[in-house]
């Protein structure tokens, strides 16, 4: 009886001008877009690769320890693709220094594209099942209730022996068999697209994500299919319906999620509290320069100015301080590469190696004092929004299907923030390689007169995207919150469908 | 005719769409509103903030040497009072251009002020959710398409499927009469709603102390409500001939829901990034370095023995033409790489003008004095700006009988203090004509696509066997 009703379904389904476009509309957008993004990617990754050459040449052109350049760069996400989350727009260049605790925010974005690229809108593969999908599914569900019952068919169908429930759920798999045709083949042929190009290299874990997105997708197409039959199941008229049921799409999936986010804007913004914060900082590091004036005053072969005596052949030194109070960055930046001296300073280098063995701890030891003011500020002014945004779009199924694909293809906040948090670590062995190489207190840390730097036996920074079983454990709230509407739905049309007189 | 107009409207007034639309543009315009409340005055503040600070270290040079030597500083875009119709990616575009810092130093010589553009992007640190701003090129370019194309789906069809449609053509009205009638009831029962919520939009914006619409402002304002008029009309154009071409609602629905999509979503998103992939790329910022360093060192390999040589006047001249080369050079290796990145985002906006969605956003952002049509406007401005600000450094430097005229060294320059009064200041202006010599394009464009759909719709309906 069962494979009778979803037989019927299918066919009716299937035969309808809406199955063609439904098909057609998706294999277009998604094809088409796919290969413009891979193209992007491709652009992308070859800028990630001349950047990482491009610093490792400067990290080898540094000849003291001091005016060490060390770069890192991010890497792009291949599963951007599917949703580019904040893969793309935030800062991809980020500066390891041993005196600043590197975030997020101090990252720059290093600019082989031409920057008024960016104010043209570009769409990811999430971004049309967003929208195209959502729009399928209601345009499939309208009438399935209303429809029949209009044309009376409900009542012939109902004379038969069968229950409601087994309707419902024939209607429900036949229809979700049918979208599912037009999502899984544009998937395919997207997939396709991405093993011929030579740039993707996927991995395991790669296509298990991917795998997660699909699911998600189709768990979201199955929510909107049941709102549409949730819509159709109150409603008398299939004109209602269809009516309803656009203004209800219009609602969640354009005017919802843009509306909310702007509504909930920080209501004051808490410049107050930066500036407070900023001086705080300022005051730590102003503790460390007057420490550093006086250490400089006790040595009377330094008197002031540690490079003032000697008499250098070729070099530069500099020594600043680098502040940007949007962020919270405040820090002193001090190097020096002395090519050779005109008569042999012996002691008076001896004099320099002390400053800096003072010198270079009391600077790490006094970013990690700020540090632990920045870090605490930074989550409360940038992360706390952020979080309050994602909350609040949980509110439509649209929201929750976009936080959960971001998190499944590693594009999320936190997936950023895994990247900052090993180039942090990369920051303290390369602070623990010094102090092994007693770097400190050499003279390679400002002058190049002698030896110079050997760079190569310095860690290498590696990094790889978090563990599939985290992306999972990331998303898996809002899986389940997706799950739970759809039970919750059905549950309704059910109880709707059930007390309805035919 | 003007009955039909009257029967669709009194039909379109009590029915469950008319109601929806009333609550979402109400909705929608309200927070446009809101947002705009909080957001303008602090963007405004912070403008002044910078200008202030920018003027006050331009007033405090008195030496014509320190005028010509460091410019006049940053040079800040003025926030647009009409900010909430389309904001245009403006966070994307930088707010200020030039830069005063010295490039080089070479003993008593140093590089003099040249135009530099920036080449970052503002609000890269921004983590909050990726969203379209809802302003008034979203409410009406995406949502209020939309509920036109759901206001004239059924209009002939639906009556075609109801026999309806044979009732009114068995009375003696012409059918381009008819068309005309469904077409106006349904433009104005769609500019009611709309109407009623840009006012009560207006209202709570003028309402505020802290923003002030002049009379150009609200000049501006009336021809975005035209635009939005014409606007509508192609889309109820488009949903009219779909409805006359298709037999069934439903699948009439369906096409017009297709045709939006690939509208709003496809073409304004797709389309520039295809064509940007094939156009020429702009030398990249890497590019631009090496060749400014190129630049630079030929130019002092054919000056070097010369400049320091002895005191004489003839070395103080060359060192006069050697800093104004170096000069010229800069600027116009940084002018040729900023029209080439434009010329890149220009052609990639015009192949995306293929959809009527981009035009109107285009048109909405110039009138609204936004995005980046008002961008190159501002560019324009600072570069006339800097032309004025040279001049007036070589006009006072003539006007000081004691000077040797040798702009770019110090002792060759006139030794008078300048008076802060006299030295220009910058002042960003929007200017209407412009902005309507830029829009004729696509005011042209966007009358074709409405005229195109309506004489579409019209031969349609004439056909169409009832």
């Amino acid at each position: 009886m069962m494979l009778t009703l979803i037989r019927r379904e299918l066919l009716d389904n299937l035969m309808t001008f809406r199955f063609a476009v439904a098909v057609f509309i998706m294999l277009f957008l998604v094809v088409a877009n796919t290969a413009v993004l891979i193209k992007d990617y491709e652009r992308r990754l070859a800028g990630h690769k001349t950047e990482v050459q491009k610093s490792r040449k400067y990290m080898l052109d540094g000849k003291t320890y001091s005016v060490g350049e060390l770069n890192i760069d991010r890497p792009p996400n291949p599963l951007s693709i599917f949703n580019a989350g904040l893969d793309k727009r935030l800062g991809n260049e980020i500066w390891v220094y041993y005196g600043h605790v590197p975030t997020l925010w101090d990252a720059e974005k290093h600019s082989s594209q031409n920057p008024f690229m960016n104010i043209l809108s570009s769409i990811d593969i999430v971004f049309i099942f967003e929208g195209v999908l959502s729009l399928l599914a209601l345009i499939f569900a309208y009438d399935t209730l209303a429809g029949e019952y209009e044309r009376g068919t409900l009542r012939l169908v109902l004379t038969h022996p069968v229950s409601r429930g087994y309707i419902l759920v024939a209607k429900y798999i036949s229809a979700m068999v049918c979208l599912l045709v037009p999502l899984l083949m544009s998937l395919i042929l997207a997939m396709f697209l991405l093993t011929t190009s030579a740039s993707f290299s996927l991995s395991m874990p790669d296509f298990l994500r991917i795998g997660g997105i699909i699911f998600a997708s189709i768990a979201y197409l199955s929510v909107f299919y049941l709102i549409g039959m949730l819509i159709s199941a109150m409603t008398r008229r299939t004109s209602t319906a269809l009516m309803l049921s656009m203004f209800v799409w219009g609602f969640l999936v354009l005017v919802y999620p843009n509306m909310i986010v702007a509504v909930i804007q920080p209501s004051n913004p808490p410049e107050e509290r930066r500036a407070s914060v900023h001086n705080h900082i300022k005051q730590i590091w102003e503790e460390f320069e007057r420490e550093r004036k006086q250490f400089l005053a006790t040595d009377r072969h330094l008197e002031g100015d540690p490079y003032g005596n000697m008499r250098w052949r070729g070099g530069y030194n500099f020594e600043h301080f680098q502040d940007k109070a949007s962020v919270l960055q405040h820090y002193y930046y001090a190097g020096a590469e002395i090519d050779g001296f005109h008569e042999e300073p012996e002691s008076q280098a001896l004099h320099v190696q002390n400053y800096h063995r003072f010198l270079v701890p009391l600077i790490i030891d006094t970013a990690e004092r700020t540090w632990r003011i920045r870090e605490p500020v930074l989550e409360e002014l940038f992360i706390l929004p952020a979080t309050i945004d994602r909350a609040w779009l949980r509110l439509s199924p649209t929201g929750i299907y976009d936080v959960a694909t971001q998190a499944l293809a590693g594009t999320d906040l936190q997936g950023m923030q895994d990247f900052f948090t090993a180039v942090q670590q990369h920051r303290q062995s390369v602070i623990d390689y010094y102090y092994d190489k007693n770097a400190f207190g050499s003279r390679q840390w400002f002058s190049a007169d002698k030896e110079t730097v050997d760079w190569r036996t310095l860690p290498q920074f590696i990094f790889q995207r978090s563990d599939i079983s985290l992306n999972v454990q990331r998303a898996l709230p809002d899986l389940f919150l997706l799950l739970t509407l759809n039970i919750v739905l059905f549950i309704g049309v059910f109880l709707i469908f059930v007390r309805r007189e035919v | 005719m003007w009955h039909i107009a009257k029967r669709e409207l009194y039909d379109n007034l009590n029915s469950l769409r008319f109601a929806l639309t009333m609550v979402l543009l109400l909705g929608l315009m309200l927070t446009n509103a809101l947002v705009h409340l909080q957001e303008h005055p602090a963007q405004i503040k912070k403008y002044r903030a910078s200008v202030a600070v920018a003027l006050n270290a331009l007033r405090s040079r008195t030496d014509l040497y320190d005028i010509a030597q460091r410019g006049p500083g940053l040079l800040y875009k003025k926030p647009s009072a009409l900010g909430f119709c389309a904001e245009g990616g403006d966070t994307l575009l930088p707010d200020a251009v030039g830069r005063n810092d010295t490039v080089w130093e070479d003993g008593e010589l140093k590089s003099f002020w040249t135009m530099k553009y920036p080449s970052t992007t503002p609000d890269l640190k921004n983590i909050r959710s990726d969203i379209t701003k809802v302003d008034w090129a979203f409410i009406i370019g995406s949502v209020l398409s939309l509920i036109a194309l759901l206001f004239t789906f059924d209009s002939i069809s639906g009556e075609r499927e109801r026999g309806t449609l044979r009732l009114i053509l068995a009375n003696s009205i012409p059918r381009h009469t008819v068309l005309t009638g469904k077409f106006l009831g349904a433009l104005i029962s769609i500019t009611i709603p709309f109407t009623l919520a840009v006012l009560m939009n207006l209202l709570v914006i003028s309402m505020s102390s802290a923003i002030r619409l002049d009379a150009e402002a609200w000049g501006r304002l009336s021809i975005i409500f035209f635009l939005v008029l014409v606007y509508m009309c192609l889309f109820l154009a488009l949903g009219l001939l779909v409805s006359a071409r298709v037999r069934q609602s439903a699948v009439s629905l369906v096409i017009l829901l297709l045709t939006w999509i690939v509208f709003v979503v496809f073409m304004p998103s797709v389309l520039p990034s295809i064509v940007s992939g094939f156009s020429p790329a702009p030398m990249t910022a890497d590019e631009f370095q090496e060749r400014i360093v190129q630049l630079d060192r030929e130019l002092l390999s054919k000056y070097d023995n010369r400049l320091w040589a002895d005191e004489t006047l003839k070395t103080k001249q060359v060192r006069s033409e050697y800093v104004t080369r170096d000069a010229e050079i800069q600027e116009r290796l940084n002018e040729k790489h900023l029209t080439q990145q434009i010329d890149q985002v220009q052609r990639a906006r015009t192949v995306s003008r293929v959809s009527p969605v981009t035009i109107f956003q285009h048109l909405l952002e110039l009138f609204a004095g936004t995005g980046f049509e008002r961008h190159l406007q501002f560019l324009e401005n600072a570069q006339r700006y800097a032309r004025e600000y040279r001049e007036f450094v070589i006009d006072t430097d003539n006007t000081d009988p004691e000077s040797l005229h040798l702009i770019g060294v110090r002792e060759g320059m006139s030794q008078k203090p300048v008076s802060p009064e006299a030295v220009p200041i910058f002042e960003d202006t929007f200017s209407l004509s412009r902005d309507f010599n830029a829009a004729a394009v696509d005011l042209l464009l966007l009358m074709l696509f409405v005229i195109v759909l309506l004489s579409g719709a019209y031969l349609a309906f004439v056909h169409v066997e009832v």
